[in-house]
């Protein structure tokens, strides 16, 4: 039920997100050559899929803006907390590519054991292509200092960055 | 919690709306934020202590300092309110951070003889627990009581909201003890663990979530099919009145319980009983980790081994 509702009001915002997306990347203006994904460097052509995705599947929840859930520090009603934020201001660069891909994939509960989470595991919504299109579009957004240091963070997990 | 807490809040277990914080959190930051005066103040409830360098600093009905064989003298305690935790850090001598029961920091920076306060933007409610970053002593953490942790990166001159309470049995849980263990997460940054009411939790210091101790980073928790390392946490459902890390050797935790003294080696994966008295309040010396001292129902005792054998304070 949860995740149909997700993926009904994803629906209802995918054309304004692709909108807003499509504006943040053309004013950031980041070079693919900034941007690698699992040791891999990114294409345009991948970023541009990535930001249909974003806008199909993430928006919703995240924000089309990457911006998140207001108050998202505060733990909702339910006891789970808010989405965070995918842009600078959250924690979501302080993750390696292959922790990002694993909790998109199979969610946060499959990575950290019993953590209880509103977002669900994307394994049977998205492709692996799809998934690591989505990340390599959310890390093209994030000024050089998170890019860094989350490539550090990555090259320290084994996948080279 | 210590036990003045205790008396002086409502359980743990009850959520306190944070809307009644955010109503008193303005009226409490005007009064707060005015500097506090200098002269001795009406006490400082404790009980709480911290190594400052060889020195300790102590309060517990009175707020106190011992330098060493000399015994120890009174201080005067921030005006704003006694004193529930304290914290300090090797790289800032004499600089001693102080959490409040009537809300707010206070912070001294001559080793305890004279304080102000560091409360601009905190909510105005109990501050149960507090630690400086082990890797940024200009950082520190306050736990605040119904509301979440807070951090300041200018030496508590300004505050931000890092992370609601960790949500454990259904419910968001006051923080009673906080320590930074300069250990990585894999994610960047260091762990911030801290005491509940029904034990330990931790969140790395990026601030993505609470989780448990567990052995290896946080990513390793997904396990990979290797079989699961030995594992002794600290006993269920007892508060965690008190935690330290040392800075010599970060592995090394000290809790203290209603139980006793506990302490582990490997960052509290496995952890070991040195000693039955009920613990209220725990300190390590900050180059020797093996030096330990706690505040416990039999007064102030020290110990030189790890928690093998402890004898009262011999400066007391």
């Amino acid at each position: 039920m949860r995740r149909g509702v997700i993926l009904l009001s994803a629906v209802a915002v995918s054309a304004v997100a692709a909108i807003a997306a499509s504006a943040q990347l053309q004013d950031d203006d980041v070079s693919t050559q900034d941007v690698t994904f699992r040791g891999q460097p990114v294409t345009s052509e991948q970023i541009a899929l990535g930001q249909e995705v974003y806008a199909q599947n993430c928006a919703s929840c995240h924000g089309t803006s990457l911006e998140g859930q207001p108050n998202w520090k505060r733990r909702l009603e339910n006891g789970r907390m808010p989405a965070p934020p995918h842009d600078e201001s959250g924690h979501t660069w302080h993750h390696s590519d292959q922790d990002l891909f694993d909790m998109t994939k199979l969610g946060v509960g499959g990575v950290v054991e019993g953590y209880e989470s509103d977002m669900p595991a994307f394994g049977k919504i998205l492709s692996d292509e799809e998934i690591a299109a989505v990340l390599a579009f959310i890390k093209s957004t994030w000024p050089e200092r998170q890019r860094d240091v989350q490539a550090r963070i990555t090259a320290k997990d084994g996948d080279g960055s | 919690m210590n036990d003045i807490n205790m008396a002086t809040m409502t359980s743990n277990s009850t959520r306190i709306s944070r809307r009644v914080f955010l109503g008193t959190m303005m009226a409490g930051a005007g009064l707060i934020g005015l500097p506090i005066s200098l002269r001795a103040a009406p006490a400082a409830a404790g009980p709480a202590i911290a190594f400052d360098g060889d020195a300790l600093i102590r309060a517990r009905d009175t707020l106190s300092r011992s330098d060493g064989a000399g015994g120890w003298i009174e201080l005067s305690a921030p005006e704003a309110g006694g004193i529930i935790s304290l914290a300090t850090h090797s790289a800032r001598p004499a600089r001693i951070v102080a959490g409040l029961t009537g809300g707010g920091v206070a912070l001294s920076e001559d080793g305890g003889h004279r304080w102000e306060a560091r409360s601009q933007g905190l909510p105005g409610a109990p501050v149960t627990a507090v630690t400086v970053a082990a890797a940024e002593p200009d950082t520190i953490y306050a736990a605040i009581h119904g509301d979440g942790l807070w951090k300041s990166e200018d030496a508590g001159r300004s505050w931000a909201l890092a992370m609601d309470r960790p949500w454990l049995a259904d419910a968001e849980r006051d923080l009673t003890a906080l320590a930074s263990v300069e250990l990585a997460t894999g994610m960047g940054g260091i762990w911030i663990y801290a005491g509940t009411e029904l034990g330990l939790t931790r969140v790395p210091d990026c601030f993505c979530r609470w989780q448990d101790v567990q052995p290896g980073d946080a990513m390793d928790a997904l396990a990979s099919g290797k079989p699961a390392p030995s594992e002794a946490p600290l006993p269920q459902g007892e508060t965690i009145n008190g935690l330290v890390s040392a800075a010599s050797l970060p592995t090394r935790l000290y809790a203290a319980l209603p139980s006793g003294i506990w302490e582990s080696q490997d960052a509290g994966v496995v952890w070991s009983q040195k000693s039955n008295t009920r613990a209220l309040a725990v300190a390590v010396h900050p180059t020797n980790a093996d030096h330990v001292v706690a505040i416990t129902g039999d007064g102030v005792v020290e110990s030189r081994d790890g928690g093998a054998n402890w004898t009262a304070l011999a400066r007391a």
